[in-house]
């Protein structure tokens, strides 16, 4: 059940409604309809992965609440590693075992031994990416004692299995959600209305910008070899606002929709694409994981306190293994790294925090760098994109060698029957009503609300790629 | 939320009115639309005159060379479709009485396509925009399972096939870009493809014993005295399953088999598709069979 599907329409106003009209009592069933809700959702996907869940769901509930009770630093320890090993063990299973088994017998090949690799046939269960990381934070934040354990376990599930979060995050923070959910929500006008609102500006950018790149993307990237270099340059900014528009879109309508019930979840994009330095766009892309790896990879490894080497290391762990998170494919490892070189001159020379403020632009000098800086940050994000959409490593090198060796920047017709050229315009227009709108969380809401509404239907109405349907690209993870 | 459901209501009548206001805007954009296509073409076009019609999938489009009619004195018009069924067959004809054409002989590719009697989405959708403005569409169309959303939802048809009636072709259509649909009197010839695949396997394959739109042809040339000529078209030397065209026989007699007029592969462009010299060896067996021309 895809949030742009017509099932999910049908779905969020008869949960819309049961909440507000019939379990609207107290927290309890305004929670029990909710967990119901959430699991008929993630059912639609694949009943038989809702059986993962609820046991993850509880090995966290429980693993916390004998932590907190553990009497000696060994009983807490041995139920926090339990709850750790068991997490990634599901983790590793679904998602990595093959791909560990795959490079280990081609490593072995390359020796000159022979290896089969036994595989798994395994489909990976969609959200176990986001919800066992949901997990993780809540048992390590209560073994640091960070926070309480909680003891109600529809309350704690609720927390893990939310639906507009369960399977594409945010990935959110017991600290955050779980007061909220522990107290009765009353309906609240303004904030339902910013729902609406970033529900339909978060279907624009799914099904008028991402949908559409797409097409364009997946024709320049699937026949590289016969691109020009004009091709091959739109096809990884396509691919940017591609991927932009399809998780942000999906982490808005997340967010749009969670507001409809009361709850405010963690925001996840800050208009990354206007970032000046390649700090400043991990801060603005992907908030909830960024800080995520942050609180719980990053600083316990010591973070850019100790000595050079120290925060080298640090740095490359965080980005490959965030780079790793999204997918068992060296591409995405190839991704992280190529963000850990972006970044580490940043860290080494102090500088990774100066670009913490808001961007203003004048008619000065100030203004041209800070516009070049924000185009040099793209231009860089979009070098390692090229890596996150290839089909391999090698893939992407060649892509990227070929921008420089063709050296032509001529139109070309590409496959999907369409012009290489054809989207500028309209990506341009989209940067424009991003950028008038940076300050605010969507561009809908404010003054003449009902006529940008409007504009907004119009264009997903008449703009809208369907024909080609595709789902969230971050589903997959 | 009271106050929230008057809002939801006013976001929902903005909604309907937008696919209104769409619908009746893509649809009379449609409606003038004249060098685009041939269904568009025979949509909105008045009554004309025929010697030869020709009808059927792209087996028929890059196979029968109108000109070589032309230049025996037969007015002759190529209407086959690339990837249509007979199911866009029938209804092309359909439409071709409805607005009053006068035709002596319709030649109609029948081969591989009387296998199924489903709609070819991509050539269907080009009858979509004109549903409201045709009974004969329209009737047509009943059968389909999303019939009720295709015809009641406003502007769910151009959402639904946006990439053949969408956006895109809109704006083509206004800029008054052509296809080239329309040249060589509908004729789309074919060279030589390095590339062209040329093994094609139609063991599993079998045709339909009575498909519903052939017949439906068959009665639509009966009732307006229209001399239907149905023909099967040459395949390359590699196909395997050849005995698809005896099963066709067999179910349908009436059909002459052409299969084996042109066998070489320097004659194909793929498989299922001769190139122009192939197409023209072909369309001058068929003129002298049936036209003693």
């Amino acid at each position: 059940m895809f949030f742009n599907s017509l099932a999910f329409a049908i779905f969020l106003p008869i949960a819309f409604l049961l909440y507000w009209f019939v379990f609207n009592k107290n927290k309890s069933t305004q929670n029990a309809l909710l967990i119901l809700a959430s699991y008929y959702f993630y059912s639609c996907w694949d009943w038989r992965f809702l059986f993962l869940l609820v046991f993850s769901t509880f090995l966290d509930y429980y693993t916390g609440i004998q932590i907190e009770k553990g009497k000696s630093e060994g009983s807490r320890k041995f139920w926090f590693w339990l709850s750790i090993s068991v997490n990634l063990g599901f983790l590793g299973i679904f998602k990595y075992y093959n791909f560990f088994a795959v490079s280990f017998a081609d490593l072995l090949i390359s020796v000159g031994l022979k290896a089969s690799p036994i595989l798994l046939n395994v489909i990976l269960p969609v959200g176990i990416s986001f919800y066992t990381f949901h997990g993780l934070s809540y048992v390590i934040d209560i073994y640091y004692k960070r926070i309480k354990a909680e003891y109600n376990f529809v309350d704690y599930s609720l927390f893990v299995s939310y639906f507009p979060l369960l399977v594409a995050g945010p990935i959110e923070r017991a600290t955050h959600l779980l007061p909220q959910v522990k107290v009765k929500r009353d309906f609240n006008f303004e904030k339902a209305k910013e729902g609406i609102c970033q529900i339909v500006w978060g279907l624009v950018k799914k099904v008028v910008i991402a949908d559409t790149c797409a097409t364009y993307a997946n024709a320049i990237f699937d026949n590289y070899t016969s691109m020009n270099s004009l091709s091959l340059i739109l096809g990884a900014i396509y691919f940017a606002f591609q991927i932009y528009g399809d998780f942000s879109g999906y982490s808005d309508i997340a967010l749009g929709v969670s507001k409809l019930f009361g709850l405010d979840l963690l925001r996840n994009f800050n208009y990354p694409y206007f970032s000046r330095d390649i700090a400043e766009f991990w801060r603005r892309w992907h908030i909830s994981l960024s800080s995520w790896f942050r609180d719980y990879l990053y600083i316990p490894l010591g973070g850019s306190k100790g000595g050079i080497w120290m925060k080298i290391r640090n740095t490359f762990i965080i980005f490959v293994v965030s780079g790793f998170w999204h997918g068992a494919n060296w591409t995405y490892i190839a991704w992280g790294f190529i963000n850990a070189l972006y970044f580490l001159p940043l860290l080494l020379s102090k500088s990774n925090r100066n670009n913490i403020d808001d961007i203003r632009l004048k008619f000065n000098f100030d203004s041209v760098k800070v516009i070049i800086s924000i185009l040099s940050t793209f231009l860089l994000t979009c070098i390692a994109w090229v890596f996150f959409r290839a089909k391999t490593v090698t893939d992407a090198v060649l892509y990227l060698k070929s921008i420089i060796i063709k050296r032509d920047f001529g139109f070309q017709y590409l496959d999907n029957e369409r012009y290489n050229y054809e989207l500028i315009l309209m990506i341009g227009l989209f940067v424009l009503v991003e950028w008038n709108n940076r300050t605010k969380v969507e561009p809908l809401s404010g003054k003449r609300s009902m006529l940008r509404i409007a504009l907004a239907v119009g264009a997903i109405i008449a703009f809208g790629t369907y024909s080609d349907y595709k789902e969230f690209i971050y589903f997959q993870f | 939320m009271k106050r929230f459901l008057i809002y939801i209501t006013k976001i929902i009548a903005i909604i309907i009115l937008i696919a209104v206001a769409l619908d009746g805007l893509y649809t009379a954009v449609f409606l003038q639309s004249k060098n685009r296509g041939k269904i568009e073409t025979i949509f909105n076009s008045k009554a004309q005159k025929y010697d030869v019609v020709i009808l059927g999938s792209s087996r028929a489009n890059n196979h029968f060379v109108s000109q070589m009619f032309e230049d025996k004195g037969l007015e002759t018009f190529n209407y086959g479709i690339s990837g249509g069924h007979l199911f866009e067959a029938s209804l092309m004809l359909k439409l071709m009485i409805e607005r009053k054409y006068v035709i002596k002989n319709v030649i109609l590719e029948a081969d591989l396509n009387l296998s199924n009697d489903k709609e070819s989405e991509g050539v269907s959708a080009k009858f979509l925009p004109f549903i409201h403005n045709s009974k004969v569409i329209k009737k047509h169309f009943l059968t389909l399972e999303n019939f009720n959303e295709l015809y009641y939802l406003p502007f769910y048809r151009y959402i639904k096939y946006d990439s053949k009636i969408g956006f895109r072709e809109i704006y083509k259509i206004l800029k008054n870009e052509p296809t080239n649909a329309l040249n060589n009197l509908g004729y789309y010839p074919l060279e030589k493809h390095k590339k062209g695949n040329m093994k094609n396997n139609i063991v599993n394959l079998n045709p339909l014993p009575h498909n519903k739109y052939y017949e439906e042809i068959k009665s639509i040339c009966k009732d307006n005295n229209i001399k239907l000529i149905a023909v099967m078209t040459p395949m390359c030397e590699n196909v395997t399953g050849m005995y698809y065209f005896e099963k066709v026989k067999k179910a349908y007699p009436e059909i002459y088999n052409y299969e084996n007029t042109v066998i070489e592969n320097k004659y194909f462009s793929s498989c299922g598709h001769m190139t122009n010299t192939g197409a023209k060896i072909f369309t001058a067996r068929i003129l002298k069979d049936f036209f003693n021309k």
